[in-house]
């Protein structure tokens, strides 16, 4: 009756992602549907919201926007609703349960990746349909959006979670996660290219994932925009390595 | 031919001391072996779910050592989440979840096979009569239905030890008892249980052995009737004051009492018991009290006077 024996190796590992995708997505079941439409929403929304309030929009800012938008759907869910899901954990006391259970720290960690995957796919999807239909633009979808999207929610996602975790107070996650998606959405060379921005700024993203993100998805759906998506991919791998290195030091170091 | 597992639970000398110099846990030892219902109790603050937290992973100790079997459980938390259940104080996550799908998918994630899980799951079931929840939304459930929910999640496939912190909450009385038989059942199947509590009344029936703690240390453990051991010779005078009377002076043989709103509860020594009848007959002749009852003293009067504890805005005094 009892569980008696220690469980390792792949099959525990797979078995154990398993639940832990179904703990998550049952978890989110009265929420997961409405965020999807919000999000899509929101998505499609900001392509056309663009148009109504320039009237006139150039190729290139169509472009941008329509790329852009892209990376914001896949990446909100990951970078701002898994911090606060995380911190509402925390103050409702079910962190321990949760993070009690017996299952590889990899498996939940691997299971939220998927979940936000499943979350920005529909969202991303729909987004690029409405920006095709209303700006006419000359896409070039290459196999490379698989990684692309791959690499941007895995990073996203665990950037997310890294800040989750390692900040002690709930409070202070919620308000750093509200502040990432304003610098997201208004101050990142995501829907505008780089040298719009102050100097200062379009200096600092280059250290900072989000223009990485925005290149990586961008290079792998147009031709000729984004110069150099290999220096894309080395940022977003750099940050993804440090996310995971700084969930892996707070999860396992315990207190 | 091999020798069998010595499956015991080995707390051995644990400190735990908090960024604040708290010591939460200083130099606590005790062991629980499989099959036996042992009870942790004491005070809030007393330093139960710090233990707890070092046994089940959650934190590290800063001294001493835990072990499961041949598991050392602080080196190795992976090994100690497997190998323990914990149903924490706080309510189970589980709002989005039909009460038996939150249980079937703790099952999976305990590694269990679906027929066996679901099996397990319409006994305990059954056995604590949640039949009409079992496909409710947690979000639906009263806070007791969703208590025994979460019983039956850290049980359905049980570690080598299931932890259980105050399983009774918000649980009505019938179901207590139904949830205590359970709580025998895994004994009788070769589980430890640790029962953390403050409900000293309950403890007494359930558990084989008990510790009791305060200040982050072991004032005493044993068996419930070698705690109260000390006891011989006492019994317990229980006034119910009418309401708005003060407390009445004691007379010498009082040994120790407490009120708690109108309960007024003295230990008294037993060659005294005929005048402490006569002086609470004159309490209720007098109209200060309304009745009042003579019996043993109970393993809540021996916590009481360890502790020095005031669970609830209430006089002690010895």
């Amino acid at each position: 009756m009892t569980s008696q024996t220690l469980r390792s190796g792949p099959a525990y590992w797979w078995r154990s992602y398993l639940a832990m995708l179904r703990w998550d997505l049952t978890s989110l079941r009265m929420v997961l549907p409405i965020t999807v439409l919000v999000l899509s929403l929101a998505g499609g929304g900001f392509v056309l919201a663009v148009d109504l309030f320039f009237g006139q929009v150039p190729e290139e800012a169509a472009l941008y926007v329509s790329t852009g938008v892209l990376v914001i759907t896949l990446v909100t869910i990951g970078l701002v609703l898994a911090p606060q899901l995380i911190a509402q954990q925390k103050i409702e006391k079910t962190y321990d349960f949760l993070w009690s259970l017996p299952v590889p720290r990899t498996t939940a960690a691997f299971s939220w990746i998927t979940t936000n995957l499943i979350i920005g796919l529909p969202a991303m999807t729909l987004a690029l349909v409405v920006a095709v239909l209303r700006y006419d633009l000359p896409l070039h979808v290459t196999p490379m959006i698989l990684p692309a999207v791959l690499l941007v929610v895995f990073t996203g996602t665990m950037i997310g979670y890294a800040l989750a975790h390692a900040v002690a107070q709930p409070m202070v996650t919620m308000v750093i996660s509200q502040v990432l998606i304003f610098v997201i959405i208004g101050f990142s060379p995501i829907n505008f290219p780089a040298d719009q921005l102050p100097g200062w700024l379009a200096s600092a993203h280059e250290w900072l994932p989000f223009a990485p993100m925005a290149d990586a998805i961008r290079a792998a759906i147009t031709k000729g925009v984004v110069p150099n998506v290999a220096r894309s991919y080395l940022m977003l791998g750099a940050w993804a390595v440090i996310s995971v290195a700084v969930t892996a030091a707070v999860l396992g170091r315990r207190k | 031919m091999a020798e069998p597992t010595d499956w015991t639970l080995r707390v051995d000398q644990v400190v735990k001391v908090f960024n604040n110099k708290v010591r939460a846990n200083d130099g606590l030892t005790l062991h629980v072996e499989p099959g036996e219902v042992y009870g942790l109790l004491g005070p809030n603050g007393a330093g139960k779910t710090t233990l707890v937290k070092q046994i089940i992973g959650l934190l590290k100790p800063d001294g001493g050592s835990i072990s499961l079997g041949p598991h050392d459980l602080v080196a190795d938390p992976d090994a100690a989440r497997q190998l323990c259940s914990y149903l924490p104080q706080a309510q189970m996550p589980i709002n989005s979840f039909r009460a038996r799908e939150a249980i079937d998918i703790t099952g999976m994630i305990r590694g269990g096979a679906s027929a066996l899980v679901k099996r397990r799951r319409d006994e305990l079931i059954d056995a604590l009569e949640l039949g009409e929840w079992r496909d409710t939304f947690g979000v639906r459930l009263s806070g007791g239905v969703k208590r025994l929910v979460g019983f039956v999640m850290a049980t359905v496939l049980p570690g080598r030890i299931v932890i259980l912190d105050e399983p009774t909450n918000d649980v009505d009385p019938r179901r207590r008892r139904l949830l205590w038989d359970q709580v025998r059942h895994l004994g009788e199947e070769g589980v430890a249980v640790l029962l953390v509590t403050h409900n000293v009344i309950e403890a007494e029936k359930a558990v084989d052995r008990l510790a009791i703690i305060d200040e982050g240390r072991l004032l005493a453990e044993g068996t419930p009737s070698s705690m109260k051991s000390t006891d011989r010779g006492r019994l317990r005078l229980q006034v119910m004051m009418t309401p708005g009377a003060d407390t009445p002076d004691l007379l010498p043989f009082v040994q120790q009492y407490t009120r708690v709103g109108n309960n007024l509860m003295t230990v008294i020594d037993e060659t005294e018991a005929a005048h402490a009848i006569g002086w609470a007959q004159e309490l209720v002749g007098l109209g200060l009290a309304e009745e009042y009852a003579l019996g043993s003293t109970t393993l809540e009067d021996v916590y009481i006077r360890m502790t020095g504890d005031i669970e609830a805005p209430a006089v002690t005094g010895s």
